[in-house]
């Protein structure tokens, strides 16, 4: 079974995972169009801000077991076997927040919602675009990102291939290795400047 | 336990300004959101723009190159990280070079008018700079009256902004061996348009997809405002408004009055705010403030209109860029006059929040909740009557007024001329100050300021550093005014300075940091620069100079920092450009150029280590002519 997978040293910050999630979850699935929905849709999927002003797509972990799903009083969290997906029925849920008390990620919202009855503020997370999964796509966030933060494959192969960085880096007389020069250039830039500015 | 606190990040130092932190908490109070709340509802940035790696100049795309090398690494149209970093920084560096230039185009419109006789309140106030410009543009001056002279050096200014030159005219002041290289490198700007727009063409889909040949434009446009629309911008406003000489001025909020009208000028050109100047002195409406209360009309600057003014008249700043929302909330800004370049969108709704009227007056520059009074230079003087009678009229709808501070000393007005004057008519007494060693060498530091740098701990640092090193430091734009707050720019301030500095500038009764004047005016150093390398038989990259800006933000600033070092000037700059997308020209900036320009750029944020880099660059330029060099 493929997931999602977060490579957080990839994150370049640009937040394009926010806009393909929120479209991926509007009615229209176009960007323009779902602008001008009501309730515009929101992205469940939430770039933070790292101690050096570095990017984090933080998204639901969809747990095993998870806290949200256990907590919740009118049952409206459940899983989904066949993505290993948790998720929410807004029908059932009664916008009490006991979910985002013990989700140790902060990954729910609360706002109106397109599949939600009209008017009512639901509890909103990540559904793993379940719906394209369906039709045989991968989730919106990972298909627009191009910097491989995000990536949807087996979680065996994604093991391995960490696996087989770090044996790299540990080669004898190995070369040390830099993803990319010009970002860790950048960073270390943005790291003196934030050093500069909190003294 | 672990508290929530320990998650929370350090709270981050805004300003190093007093007025600055008392306004900042009243803000807060006021619940009235500045620039530094914007600046981390941005973050985190985007990677792709940083680096320079995203392209929107055609609709195939907009794309964006993985810089880890897996997602694409190439655009739509083929063009790689090379080529897309290199097209973005050349429209920056055209954006910067035609703001500038087109503020030069204004001056140079006035100009023409005042020569055909439709003055309106304009006139030529400095006669022998005229002449003196008008004889390096070929105008022959003799038997002609002012106003003719002033009709034909527009004329022939006009043909410098055009595509009929081979070279641009003012290159002439710059040392032969810099024009040689110039010519050598194929990079003399011909027309200060033409290099813009040709910039915009060569980064147009499909033209110059070879990096390096892009970057060699950027130079040639970059020296196409340097020494070409913001030199003849500072020239002609010395014709127009006279030549800067000293002049003891005030800074910070506390410049404010509590029982007069404050009108605060923002912007960059001084074709409005020297009219607006003009008639605050008018007795009529000095009369007619008194009948409403106020005791008189205070005129103060913020940005460079401000600068403008202070070095000529001595008028009073009440902040830099970072302070322009500040400074309304002390509630005593009855109205503020804008023309063009760095004010903020949001100033508006900053203004409605403490009864300040905000006045645009470009046709080119336009605000939201803005009243507009378009200036031209017909109508200048009656619109800028127009506009102080109804700074006037809002005097009486004051509410609260805090003004944090009392206003710092400070001396601005340093020409080139005017320093000049002050070393006796030569600039060898400076030259033998420096073959001595008293002053190791000078350092131009610019630019402005820009929330990822705590407000003017960058300039002030680094100012502190070096003249407490006997580096003389000269100084433009925000700097400027960050320096005069921090208390640099009265004769005593030598007090801050190494002996050998302290020594000369004490004989001479300057300052250590001399205020040069606003951005445009960072074509003086230039003009500076080639006077001491011409005195010496020199290029300027052989000179123990250098140039820093640590806290800059914008397309101008990025123009500049080109100029300087294609003029031979080692330039570090404090926030990185949008360029680590291509290490090959991160490497072609910072080390390469040296070999083809004489200097290179350096990026160093904290200004203690851009310290050390101007050190250690003035002493080893120092040690290449002869003169004794000190370890950095």
């Amino acid at each position: 079974m493929k997931e999602v997978v977060v490579h957080p040293e990839r994150c370049v910050g640009c937040m394009q995972c926010m806009i393909a999630c929120a479209t991926a979850h509007s009615k229209a699935k176009s960007l323009f169009a779902a602008t001008l929905e009501s309730p515009l849709p929101k992205p469940r999927v939430h770039v933070g801000v790292g101690q050096y002003d570095e990017g984090f797509p933080n998204r639901c972990r969809h747990c095993d077991p998870a806290p949200c799903l256990l907590a919740c009083l009118p049952g409206a969290i459940s899983r989904d076997l066949s993505t290993n997906t948790v998720l929410i029925d807004p029908d059932r849920c009664i916008n009490c927040a006991t979910c985002a008390m013990v989700c140790p990620f902060g990954v729910l919202r609360y706002h109106e919602e397109g599949s939600a009855p009209p008017g009512k503020t639901v509890a909103v997370k990540c559904d793993n675009c379940i719906g394209r999964q369906e039709a045989g796509l991968a989730p919106a966030c990972v298909e627009v990102c191009k910097s491989g933060a995000l990536t949807f494959e087996e979680l065996s192969e994604a093991m391995r291939r960490k696996t087989n960085e770090i044996s790299r880096t540990v080669s004898v007389a190995a070369e040390p290795q830099d993803l990319s020069p010009g970002f860790s250039l950048l960073n270390t830039m943005k790291k003196s400047l934030i050093q500069v500015r909190t003294g | 336990m672990m508290g929530v606190n320990d998650m929370t990040p350090k709270r981050e130092r805004k300003t190093i300004t007093e007025d600055g932190l008392l306004l900042l908490d009243k803000m807060e109070k006021d619940r009235v959101t500045t620039v530094w709340d914007r600046f981390q509802d941005q973050l985190p940035n985007c990677g792709y723009c940083e680096m320079g790696l995203s392209c929107r100049n055609c609709v195939m795309g907009p794309c964006r190159v993985d810089p880890f090398g897996e997602g694409p690494q190439v655009g739509v149209c083929g063009a790689d990280a090379n080529i897309i970093v290199a097209r973005n920084l050349g429209r920056m560096i055209a954006a910067g070079a035609a703001s500038h230039s087109d503020h030069g185009r204004d001056l140079v419109d006035v100009l023409a008018q005042v020569g055909e006789g439709n003055n309106a309140g304009y006139q030529i106030r400095d006669p022998n700079k005229l002449k003196q410009v008008a004889g390096e543009f070929g105008v022959d001056v003799g038997g002609k009256d002012d106003l003719t002279i002033a009709s034909e050096l527009a004329y022939q200014m006009q043909e410098d902004y055009g595509m009929r030159r081979k070279s641009l005219t003012l290159l002439a002041r710059a040392p032969e061996k810099r024009r040689e290289l110039w010519m050598s490198l194929g990079v003399v700007p011909r027309g200060i348009d033409r290099e813009t727009s040709e910039m915009m063409h060569r980064t147009h889909m499909g033209v110059d997809n070879d990096w390096k040949s892009l970057l060699l434009h950027g130079i040639r446009n970059a020296l196409s405002d340097g020494w070409g629309g913001s030199m003849i911008a500072s020239d002609v406003s010395d014709i127009l408004f006279g030549t800067p000489t000293p002049h003891p001025t005030k800074v910070n909020a506390g410049v404010l009055e509590e029982d007069q009208v404050n009108i605060v000028v923002h912007g960059h050109n001084p074709v409005v705010s020297e009219m607006v100047l003009h008639a605050c002195h008018s007795p009529d409406l000095l009369a007619r403030a008194e009948e409403n209360g106020a005791t008189g009309i205070n005129l103060v600057g913020v940005c460079c209109t401000g600068n403008e003014l202070l070095m000529r008249h001595g008028i009073a700043m009440a902040g830099n860029h970072l302070s322009t929302e500040l400074i309304l909330a002390t509630g005593a800004v009855d109205m503020m006059i804008v023309d063009y370049q760095c004010i903020m969108p949001s100033i508006s709704s900053v203004a409605a929040c403490y009864n300040t009227k905000m006045i645009s007056t470009s046709d080119k520059a336009k605000f939201p909740g803005m009243d507009h009074r378009e200036f031209h230079p017909h109508n200048a003087e009656k619109m800028a009557v127009q506009v102080v009678t109804e700074a006037i009229e809002n005097f009486v709808n004051r509410k609260e007024v805090f003004i944090p501070t009392t206003a710092t000393d400070a001396v601005g007005g340093f020409s080139v001329e005017a320093v000049l004057g002050a070393l006796g008519g030569t600039p060898e007494p400076l030259l033998e100050a420096i073959k001595t060693g008293k002053i190791r060498g000078a350092a131009g530091i610019v630019g402005c300021n820009n929330p990822r740098i705590q407000q003017d701990y960058g300039h002030v640092t680094l100012t502190q550093r070096l003249i407490e090193n006997d580096i003389l430091v000269v100084d433009t734009g925000c700097v400027s005014v960050a320096n005069a707050k921090a208390g640099f720019k009265v004769a005593d301030a030598i007090s801050f300075a190494g002996p050998g500095l302290k020594e000369i500038c004490g004989a001479l009764g300057i300052p250590p940091v001399l205020h040069f004047g606003s951005c445009v005016d960072n074509v003086r150093i230039l003009v500076l620069a080639s006077a001491l390398a011409n005195a010496l038989d020199v290029d300027i990259s052989d000179l123990p100079i250098a140039g820093a800006a640590p806290e800059w933000y914008s397309e101008k600033a990025a123009t500049i920092g080109v100029y300087f070092v294609a003029s031979g000037v080692y330039t570090v700059l404090g926030p990185m450009p949008p360029i680590t997308g291509s290490m090959d020209i991160v490497k072609l900036l910072t080390e390469d150029l040296e070999s083809v320009v004489g200097a290179t750029f350096a990026v160093e944020p904290d200004p203690e280590n851009a310290a050390i880099l101007i050190r250690k660059r003035i002493e080893s330029k120092r040690a290449a002519l002869g003169l004794d060099a000190r370890d950095g």
